[in-house]
């Protein structure tokens, strides 16, 4: 199985004009991109930000993109690329976002982003996910969470989760299948259940 | 949603389906909202598994579709649209001008049936018109229809049976010739069928000829 197949898949229909599949590289990306971010700047709001730009700037430079290298490789480049050029400018600028006025409403909205990103309800629910996610896990068979866990934790492929759980590779896709079925049963009953608390909360 | 297509898409989000498979699911998901909803789901549930805050850059994917809403297509998929705007017109030159030159005959051909039509209306009325009319005299010879001289020309059997029969009060020179003269017109008028069945002989013919 060539790497990177199913992104240059969509990379190659974004090329030809098809912005649906941008939307799907986004959603696959965009957690991991903001988290890579996060190394650069400590608001979740501005990381959120600079994901955004980055993902423009990759899709403006896409047609640029001949898949000599992986996607997310070149993804990653942008993405830092843009969190340095954001500290840069950040730390040029006379203004503070630390010690801004309160008259600035650009800094007043982007306070409120980050309020809002550490509110208590807000800490809740992040708790909450991830003890939902943990206890999906801890009740998962032992081979499927075994699989899932060599995936997403150890980011081996099909075929070496194979070799190392001894059977086939189809039963690999399998496993995986089914973990990511049961606990996106289990993350839909807290985002929702959590998401109605929240709103009777605020 | 169908298993095998969920399960197509988990494999696909590992980069483990093969390509062909890949490129049409590529293109469904690229349609699909439920599909997407789906493989972001997955996402989320991989940054999860990592210990990752999921509602971290969760909202990224739904800010960067609107910006890029009124974005134009990249510059690669423009080209590649231009080109093949590029491709049809080259396509459509030569068709365009066939099928200027194909209205342009049509046309003429209209035009000339339309400006000729008083002409040969005239001539047709005027051909059908009745005899009592006053028409001015053919300024040439008109020879009579075939129909028309076939029926006012009489027989010439008939005619050389009255010859024969009246060949007692003429005399034998001009017997022979007026003969001579009938024989050649009956050839001439009549044609090869009936000089066949002349020279083969007619029994009742010869019956009439007896006197």
């Amino acid at each position: 199985m060539s790497a990177d197949v199913s992104d240059l898949s969509l990379v190659r229909r974004v090329q030809s004009g098809d912005k649906g599949a941008f939307d799907a590289l986004v959603l696959k990306y965009q957690h991991k991109v903001t988290k890579l971010v996060m190394r650069y700047v400590r608001n979740p709001a501005e990381a959120e930000d600079i994901a955004q730009e980055a993902f423009i700037k990759a899709y403006r430079a896409l047609a640029q993109f001949r898949g000599d290298s992986a996607f997310y490789t070149w993804l990653y480049r942008i993405a830092i690329n843009t969190a340095k050029n954001a500290v840069v400018s950040r730390d040029r600028s006379p203004v503070d976002y630390d010690l801004d006025t309160q008259n600035s409403d650009e800094s007043y909205e982007l306070q409120g982003r980050m309020k809002d990103a550490e509110t208590p309800e807000g800490l809740v629910l992040t708790d909450e996910i991830r003890t939902t996610v943990n206890a999906a896990m801890d009740a998962l068979p032992e081979d499927l969470r075994t699989a899932i866990v060599l995936r997403e934790l150890e980011g081996l492929s099909y075929e070496e989760i194979a070799a190392s759980m001894d059977c086939p590779v189809g039963t690999v896709r399998s496993r995986i299948f089914r973990a990511r079925e049961a606990i996106d049963r289990r993350l839909r009953e807290v985002f929702e259940g959590g998401l109605g608390r929240a709103e009777e909360l605020g | 949603m169908n298993e095998e297509l969920d399960s197509q898409l988990s494999a696909m989000f590992d980069d483990e389906l093969p390509q062909a498979e890949c490129e049409l699911l590529a293109l469904r998901l690229s349609r699909d909202r439920a599909l997407q909803a789906r493989w972001g789901r997955y996402a989320a549930i991989g940054a999860a598994v990592r210990g990752g805050d999921i509602r971290l850059g969760g909202m990224v994917a739904h800010e960067v579709s609107s910006a890029l809403a009124s974005e134009p297509l990249p510059a690669d998929a423009r080209e590649r649209l231009q080109a093949r705007g590029l491709t049809l017109a080259r396509w459509w030159r030569p068709m365009a001008g066939a099928a200027v030159a194909a209205s342009v005959a049509a046309l003429s051909i209209l035009w000339l049936q339309q400006n000729s039509l008083p002409a040969s209306a005239a001539l047709v009325a005027r051909s059908t018109a009745p005899s009592t009319a006053p028409v001015e005299a053919p300024a040439s010879y008109v020879v009579p229809r075939a129909v028309e001289a076939r029926a006012m020309r009489m027989p010439a059997t008939e005619l050389a049976n009255y010859v024969v029969a009246h060949s007692q009060f003429s005399t034998p020179v001009s017997r022979d010739s007026l003969l001579s003269a009938l024989m050649a017109s009956e050839s001439a008028a009549v044609g090869a069928p009936e000089q066949a069945a002349g020279a083969a002989g007619d029994p009742d013919h010869h019956a009439d000829d007896s006197p």
